[in-house]
């Protein structure tokens, strides 16, 4: 058992640590020599793990427990958040090591909350790195790992379900390493996609990159302070808000579309929802912060850009909305609230889950008119999805209670209630700016270490949809009741 | 002729005791000695506890010299397999089950057309002649009274035409004439078939009377059924507003049929080869819950409402009381009458109630249903058509089984070629009267006139007193 499980984590740290050499190719390109050891420590670590255990594991077999994949999960989101941590770490750009922890759990959860004041003076690799951690969380490790080399046996869809997010996850092919690598096929065509037409609009080709691993896995780290809006380049707005939405739809959709299942992209409840929801809040922001005619196209264009970085829980920013009116703050607080759709890369609670909540509602009060009437819950097309709901409905209950700790948490660390709150929301959402004293504009550097460190499992929460994290707690303090309660599973 | 019969149920009674009359030999064939004994005192014919599905017990109780074998049992797989092993060893013997899951039948029945067009000489499935399927046939028949206006059950013939049955009321402008008057009348182009007083069991004629409160079928284009409504002041109108009672088979398939019209492509429905659906509100009310939850899940826009149809406040609650049309089609035939009477009562412009069999006819309009479709009589009336002969392709029984409408092909040895239709009726005064013909060669059916001869090779479709199998023979032959 413990072999299968640091088997895989060595795979995926060996791939992890390969990825670095993206930024070291930079550092190289850059001039920035003193940062290369940094990033070749991991390097050679990873790769001497994996292939420690590549050695030891051939004609072994890949059976892998399944009651184990929730705790084997968290447990290897936790060790590649420390691995990451340690370019930033070494190369003296993050001289603490909390703070080094915390931005690199901002990365890999896609949160980009940043605790750099200013990152224009960070070397160019370090910024690529940081943005390139987003990319790799946004999809999944382990699903990358999967897809790249045949690492699991039998029960290995249920370790890439714990990774995935959503209440509702299916295979889309028969095979898992098949999902695996059509998604991040997928995943890789948009990222190059947008990386060459943010090079074509006038971005330096590392900017292109960095800012493209930051849209694409909904991130929010930036390679300047004043994050995209620094370009001054319309194009680059709408092209990255563009991006945002398109990142923050389950990716499924896509695989959908391209084998020509059209029926079932038209039936995703989710889908609908989520394009109901951008267009409303859209045009309810334009409304709010209209300026006068001439001032329109501006005013939409920031409006658009906002709404999708927030519903996307990207977190880049073109203008800084505290200074925008308040009904528009409260648009953009309510988006908080929901994030983007399952099985994408964006963090929240996601939309499936609000749509499933609403017409539950919705029943419920048709039921008060006709007590008698019998109601179903049709979700995609697909009628009979009652059983879904309490799945639904006891996730959002955990999320708001995660949600009041970390604001408990939060305000017992010193900040106000509200930033406070909206940080909490922003932390478990994964979308990094918050409003009050945490707004887009500040970092995260000022608030206590000890906070830093419990954001950054809050984070971690949001990003594995808190069962995991809290079945991998459960199993660290509380062995024999998490164990008695598999077994009756 | 001989029939083997298995099973003694209510329908196995029916059939036994209607082909006894017809003075057939009939043996009955069940395994609940209760039954058995309940059948031997009610009918004249042999009835033998036994094994239907062992051919020894069948060859014991005669099979190899029978024309014909049907089974009724509750079991449609063993009514399936006995067909097929007597078929292996006796294929000469006409074969008739009764297969009650729709799955089956309509798996065998796509696979018996299939066979039928790719080797026209093969064996049918599973040996069986006749598939019948009693839901089916009573959903369909719900369905073409709704069509209609749910004034009466429409008996669908050949060619467009159809047999509307309208009870005549009050102000009927038809009541007191006689049927030559009626034909005189202006804009009147129907023919009526029969006239049922409850107790007249003679056919029609020139010089009968039609008197307030009698049920009347008329032979009609099924496309003028409006005019005809119109023409005999029949209220009927849109159901916006359906209410059905029970979601059992039959109440599955009515929602099924409307499901497939609805969900038929908008260019079909462009050219109008789709009925239009215009309910605007189906409420489904039966007792269980799971069967709601399929009819929902099934069944998109169609609310059900799980409770007790004679729950007062459920009715009430839901203001059932005022649909356009209930159809009470639930398993539990007496309660469906009540329902529909008292909904009728309670101000539902219209009601269908699903009954047991065609003897409830006379109580339900007494009642004052709207149309009462029997169940089981469609199953009777398919065997009996059978067991006319090979060119009788079918029968309907109506008013209570006093009459039959048959639908056949004129033999070259039938007898009653050559003359002309006046002179057969004159020859045989209160025989058969041809209500549609087809001449051979030709695809348009007309109502005859008087001076019509019968060619070989045409189609007919009579209507003749139940049991006169003699007149019957005389226009289709006998085997």
């Amino acid at each position: 058992m413990l072999f299968s499980v640091l088997r895989i984590l060595t795979y995926v740290l060996g791939i992890v640590g390969t990825s670095m050499l993206l930024p070291v190719a930079v550092a190289i390109r850059e001039g920035e020599m003193s940062a290369v050891p940094a990033f070749l420590g991991p390097i050679v670590a990873g790769w001497a793990a994996a292939f420690t255990f590549w050695l030891k594991a051939r004609g072994r077999p890949k059976d892998f427990d399944v009651r184990h994949a929730f705790g084997v999960v968290g447990g290897i989101w936790m060790a590649i958040c420390l691995f990451g941590a340690m370019p930033l770490y070494f190369s003296g750009a993050f001289p603490s090591i909390v703070d080094a922890i915390f931005e690199s759990v901002s990365g890999f959860t896609t949160t980009g909350a940043s605790v750099c004041q200013d990152v224009e003076s960070l070397p160019a690799c370090i910024n690529l790195w940081r943005c390139e951690t987003h990319w790799l969380g946004g999809l999944g490790v382990i699903a990358l790992a999967v897809a790249l080399i045949p690492l699991l046996g039998v029960g290995g869809f249920r370790l890439i379900k714990a990774e995935t997010t959503g209440p509702d996850k299916e295979k889309l092919t028969i095979l898992i390493s098949n999902t695996a690598k059509t998604l991040w096929a997928i995943y890789v065509a948009f990222t190059v996609a947008q990386t060459l037409i943010l090079w074509k609009l006038g971005l330096s080709f590392t900017d292109a990159l960095s800012h493209t691993f930051s849209t694409i896995g909904t991130g929010g780290f930036s390679t300047r302070n004043a994050s995209v809006g620094a370009f001054g380049i319309p194009e680059v707005e709408w092209t990255c808000t563009a991006f945002m939405l398109v990142a923050s739809v389950n990716f499924a959709i896509y695989y959908r579309i391209i084998t020509g299942r059209l029926l079932e992209v038209r039936r995703d409840s989710e889908l609908k929802t989520f394009v109901l929801i951008v267009v409303v809040a859209v045009l309810a922001v334009t409304a709010i912060q209209f300026n006068g005619l001439e001032a329109l196209g501006d005013t939409f264009r920031a409006s658009s850009f906002q709404v999708a970085s927030i519903l996307s829980t990207t977190g880049f920013m073109t203008q800084d909305y505290q200074t925008w009116r308040p009904a528009a703050q409260a648009v953009l607080l309510a988006l908080f609230l929901i994030g983007g759709c399952s099985g994408s890369t964006a963090g929240g609670v996601k939309v499936v889950r609000w749509t499933v909540l609403a017409k539950q509602l919705r029943n419920e009060l048709k039921r008060m008119l006709h007590p008698h009437e019998v109601f179903t819950l049709t979700l995609n097309g697909t009628p009979g999805r009652e059983v879904i709901v309490p799945v639904v409905a006891s996730f959002v209950f955990v999320y708001a209670l995660l949600v009041l700790v970390t604001t408990f948490a939060g305000a017992l660390a010193g900040l106000d209630v509200f930033t406070a709150l909206t940080a909490a929301l922003s932390m478990v959402g994964n979308i990094g700016p918050a409003f009050g004293s945490l707004g887009p504009t500040a970092s995260f550097s000022e608030i206590a270490a000890p906070l830093k460190l419990y954001y950054a499992f809050a984070m971690l929460a949001g990003r594995l949809e808190i069962y995991t994290l809290l079945i991998l707690a459960g199993r660290v303090f509380m062995p024999h009741r998490a164990q008695s309660g598999a077994e009756r599973a | 002729m001989k029939i083997v019969v298995i099973g003694a149920g209510f329908t196995g009674m029916q059939l036994a005791r209607e082909l006894v009359a017809e003075k057939n030999d009939v043996v009955l064939i069940e395994r609940d000695p209760e039954k058995v004994r309940h059948a031997s005192d009610q009918l004249d014919c042999t009835v033998l506890e036994a094994d239907g599905s062992n051919l020894e017990s069948l060859e014991d109780a005669g099979l190899s010299s029978a024309d014909a074998l049907v089974t009724l049992t509750e079991d449609d797989e063993l009514n399936m397999i006995t067909c097929s092993l007597v078929d292996a060893v006796y294929p000469h013997i006409a074969k008739i089950a009764r297969v009650r899951n729709y799955a089956y039948y309509l798996a065998a029945d796509a696979a018996r057309r299939r066979t039928k067009s790719a080797r026209p000489d093969a064996r049918p499935l599973y040996g069986i002649d006749t598939m019948l399927n009693p839901d089916v046939e009573a959903a369909s028949a719900i369905v073409s009274a709704i069509e209609h206006g749910a004034v009466g059950n429409v008996i669908e013939l050949g060619g467009g035409f159809g047999i509307a049955m309208l009870s005549v009321g009050v102000g009927s402008p038809l009541v007191g004439l006689t049927l030559r008057e009626i034909a005189s009348l202006e804009g009147w182009r129907y023919l009526v078939a029969f006239i049922d007083n409850g107790t007249d069991i003679a056919l029609p004629n020139g010089d009968t009377k039609i008197m307030c409160g009698d049920s009347i079928g008329i032979v009609t284009p099924k496309s003028s059924i409006p005019d005809l409504l119109a023409f005999t002041k029949t209220p009927s109108g849109e159901f916006k507003r359906v209410v059905l009672f029970g979601a059992d088979r039959v109440g599955t398939l009515l929602l099924a049929t409307r499901e497939a019209r609805r969900a038929a492509s908008p260019w079909r429905k462009l050219l109008g080869l789709v009925p239009k659906v215009p309910e605007r509100e189906i409420v489904v009310v039966d007792m269980d819950a799971s069967r709601c939850r399929e009819i929902v899940e099934r069944f998109p826009g169609v609310r059900a409402l799980c409770g007790d149809v004679t729950d007062e406040s459920l009715l009430a609650e839901e203001d059932l009381f005022a649909s356009d049309l209930l159809v009470a089609s639930s398993g539990n035939y007496e309660l469906n009458l009540v329902t529909a009477a008292y909904m009728k009562s309670r101000g539902v412009k219209k009601v269908v109630a699903l009954t047991a069999n065609s003897s409830y006819g006379e109580i339900a309009r007494k009642l004052g249903v709207d149309v009462a479709v029997p169940m089981r009589g469609s199953v009777v009336d398919a065997i009996m058509g059978h067991l006319r002969g090979r060119h009788v392709t079918s029968v309907h029984s109506v008013c209570n089984r006093r009459f039959e409408i048959v639908e056949g092909e004129i033999p070259p040895e039938s007898k009653a070629t050559c003359q002309s239709l006046r002179e057969l009726s004159e020859r045989n005064p209160g025989g058969p009267l041809v209500l549609l013909h087809r001449p051979p060669d030709e695809d348009v059916w007309c109502v005859p006139r008087g001076s019509t001869v019968l060619g070989t090779g045409s189609r007919v479709v009579l209507i003749t007193r139940s049991g006169d199998v003699k007149s019957v023979a005389r226009f289709f032959g006998r085997e």
